[in-house]
């Protein structure tokens, strides 16, 4: 009985002594982890973590801190309490210093309540409404200041991006088939979310240039986010006689949309956001059929948004087998960021490093991240924009931003190639 | 003893708590169950325990008013989550509106839900069974679509955040729901087991023959939804202000269901068997966080498997084999007795060869 006593002891204080002396910073990695998205941010943090170690850690007060993750798998998309929950935990009993990730944005509600009352600084990389940050940073700064957002852009630059696409298809249909004045359908999934976009669409699609895009909208349809099919509204679009798709699209009826155009082969070029076509499986999900389709995106092959683009597009396809989404590069930007942020703050102390986290002008595989005054991802040229993406032959390839004039400079990414119209579109309407 | 005892005099109580409480297993439980609540926090102020206990006594509470409903009444309500997320809403929208504090928001929300109650259970008055249930569901998908439809009012899908504390820390809160649960779950038992409670029965066993004796079938049937509301949207308040958040989540069909889990598991219309369901399965899926993947897996199986063995729900298959009826006075005795504590009979007759 008293070896068995003795010999606990021991162990606890060697556990004790272990845990004072071993130097880890605990990054708690949050996010769906059953889903796609969660298993990127925990695979994209797990990239950044390996190679931050393999350079020696983070040199704090002269001595090296090891990161250390901890998954945390908040199943925010079935429950809400579940995910604070996690949070409480993550913090409490794990011992987390920092957190990053999040997806959904009423559960990222939630958990960053929890991560505010412990003042743990929390920088979101999966959820994109603006409501997260704008109104809170800014209104109740004191308590709110540990967060911040490192991607998606927010809903709001979403929306921008996806108009500025738009508006290199109408181009292109102007150009490449001599019409004056071509019809756009805007075909958006009834949604709280894409009722802004829809209204601002019809506006501007029907402005006069250079404010507009001096096209006509020939109608809104809406489906529902998990429609199996859409044929009828294809053929009342077809019937319409449009020549583009505004689409807006988040849910699985991305997919059906996709199959049934390419498969009536609708003389209408779809581009916009379609959260489905960003994925790797597309063209297996639409059977081949969603050649052609054009969606907004974060990464693409072949592009180099930045130098920092491709190395990490193939550390990570070598490490995951996969091509990484908006979370893979979020975690993967985020981490670094933070133990940037760390460096220059000198100290682990949540308060200096947020401190640090505000002066943050980093460049990631995404773009450059500058924090604006609600701690949100700067938006635009020089910063972080996004990819227009469309699907040619088997792969994706990225059309936007190629020769995006802003102000007097142009911007474009190496890798960025034009805008192909489907060849029934155009074969439809030449004149 | 000379003279009789005044009662709630300390040696009544001591007298009540030999014969009544000790006497019987299932009661002996309650008591151990309600002092544990009441002196956890001597022991472990750990945050993340108090979490877990909060919640799953929230929880405990928006159960046992779905039993009330529905397993005494009978009204089988698969949109619980009406009165629970719009007494959330209901208060975070009157504390950003006229600025009230969470203790006169959350008795309004819950007021509110009352009146929903009312809303839902008009229905009931036409409905039976199976149409009763789709009507019920029917509700907070209305609620979600009205929600969706004023998002600058509502917060959209976002939902609405930065709700008021209900304590300083989570010790506070943790005190706060607590006691709640405990205060609001008595009441709710004691409504079950009242002459109320007894129509409240009979109305899920036979109503027509309720209306043949002359009951007011229309009003016991709209009391029955409207207290089961009240403390439904009692539960979705305080659930709203402690995460912080009144959300879409609040109202969706998941938040619908747990419900029907927790009492089913517990066992149904008992009051008490939601409770323990509640917080047997909502520690036991914290539990279950250190296998990840085989988390909801695991959670399955075992409903699965007690639902099998212990059809009746988890309080009511224990407590039958630690107590048994007298066969006589019909009084429950712990099985340990060979003969009836109050009458004195044989518990078990010995058949002789």
């Amino acid at each position: 009985m008293r070896r068995t006593w003795a010999k606990a002891s021991l162990l606890a204080l060697l556990a004790l002594g272990g845990s004072a002396f071993a130097q880890v910073i605990r990054v708690g990695v949050v996010g769906p982890m059953a889903f796609v998205q969660g298993e990127h941010t925990w695979y994209g943090a797990t990239l950044a973590a390996e190679e931050i170690n393999r350079e020696g850690g983070v040199v704090v007060g002269g001595r090296p801190f090891r990161i250390e993750l901890v998954r945390v798998d908040t199943n925010e998309i079935t429950s809400v309490t579940d995910a604070a929950t996690a949070v409480e935990r993550a913090i409490t009993a794990q011992r987390v210093d920092f957190l990053i990730g999040g997806f959904r944005s009423e559960a990222v509600l939630a958990m960053s309540e929890v991560a505010a009352d412990y003042k743990k600084p929390f920088i979101i990389t999966g959820a994109a409404l603006d409501g997260i940050l704008a109104g809170r940073v800014d209104r109740n700064y004191e308590r709110f200041k540990y967060l911040f957002r490192v991607s998606p852009n927010k809903s709001s630059d979403l929306a921008r991006t996806s108009l500025l696409l738009l508006g290199e298809v109408v181009q292109a249909v102007r150009q490449q088939l001599n019409l004056s004045r071509p019809k756009v359908a805007i075909l958006a999934e009834r949604a709280a979310w894409a009722d802004p976009l829809v209204e601002t669409a019809s506006r501007l699609i029907a402005a006069p240039p250079p404010q507009g895009y001096g096209a006509e909208v020939v109608g809104v349809w809406r489906p529902s986010a998990t429609a199996t099919d859409v044929t009828p509204e294809l053929t009342a679009i077809q019937r319409a006689q449009a020549q583009v798709i505004y689409t807006v699209l988040s849910g699985p009826v991305g997919v059906p949309f996709g199959r049934d155009w390419g498969r009536l082969k609708i003389p209408a070029a779809p581009v916009g956001i379609n959260v489905e076509a960003q994925q790797e499986t597309w063209l297996q999900a639409t059977d081949g059929l969603g050649v052609y389709v054009a969606t907004l995106n974060t990464l693409a092959p072949g592009v180099a948004i930045t130098p920092k683009t491709l190395p990490f597009i193939s550390n990570f396809q070598s490490r995951f087998k996969r091509f990484p989404i908006y979370t893979a590069s979020g975690a993967y930007v985020a981490l670094h960021i933070l133990k940037e942020a760390i460096l220059r703050a000198g100290s682990l102390e949540a308060d200096a490093v947020v401190k640090a986290l505000e002066a943050t002008d980093y460049v990631g595989p995404s773009g450059r991240i500058v924090f604006d005054k609600v701690h949100d991802v700067t938006w635009g040229p020089g910063y972080t924009t996004g990819l227009g993406v469309q699907w040619v032959g088997s792969r994706m390839q990225a059309f936007w931003p190629r020769a995006w004039r802003v102000g007097d400079r142009v911007v474009g990414y190496a890798g960025v190639r034009p805008y192909q119209l489907p060849p029934w579109v155009v074969e439809a309407w030449r004149r | 003893m000379t003279g009789p005892l005044r009662v709630w005099s300390i040696p009544w109580l001591l007298l009540f708590l030999r014969h009544e409480v000790l006497a019987l297993p299932s009661r002996v439980i309650a008591l151990l169950f309600v002092l544990f609540l009441l002196f956890f926090p001597l022991f472990s102020q750990d945050p993340y325990l108090l979490r877990v206990l909060t919640l799953s006594a929230l929880f405990a509470l928006y159960a046992a008013s779905w039993d009330l409903l529905s397993g005494y009444t009978g009204q089988v309500s698969l949109g619980h989550a009406f009165f629970f997320g719009i007494s959330g809403y209901a208060s975070a929208l009157l504390g950003r509106e006229l600025g009230l504090a969470p203790w006169a928001t959350i008795p309004l929300g819950a007021a509110l839900a009352t009146l929903a109650g009312l809303l839902v259970g008009l229905p009931s008055l036409r409905v039976k069974g199976p149409y009763l249930s789709l009507v019920t569901l029917a509700f907070p998908i209305l609620a979600l679509g009205i929600i969706f439809l004023f998002p600058n009012f509502t917060g959209g899908e976002l939902g609405l955040s930065g709700l008021p504390r209900l304590g300083q820390n989570r010790l506070e809160e943790y005190y706060l729901v607590t006691l709640t649960m405990l205060v609001s779950v008595y009441i709710l038992w004691r409504i079950a087991n009242s002459r109320l409670g007894l129509i409240f029965h009979a109305l899920r066993e036979d109503e027509a023959a309720v209306r043949m004796v002359g009951v007011n079938t229309v009003a016991y049937k709209l009391l029955a939804f409207a207290v089961s509301a009240f403390f439904a949207g009692l539960a979705g308040g305080l659930y709203a202000h402690y995460l912080r958040v009144a959300g879409p989540d609040s109202l969706s069909l998941f938040t619908s269901i747990q419900p029907v889990i927790w009492t089913v598991f517990g066992g149904i219309a008992t009051i008490y068997g939601p409770v323990a369901g509640a917080f047997l399965l909502v520690p036991l899926l914290e539990l279950l966080r250190v296998a990840e993947e085989w988390r909801m897996v695991g959670f399955a199986i075992l409903i699965l498997l007690v639902m099998r063995f212990l059809p009746q729900g988890v309080v009511r298959g224990v407590l039958d084999r630690l107590e048994e009826e007298c066969p006589r006075c019909k009084v429950r005795n712990p099985f340990t007795r060979r003969r009836c504590r109050v009458c004195g009979v044989e518990m078990r007759l010995e058949v002789r060869a």
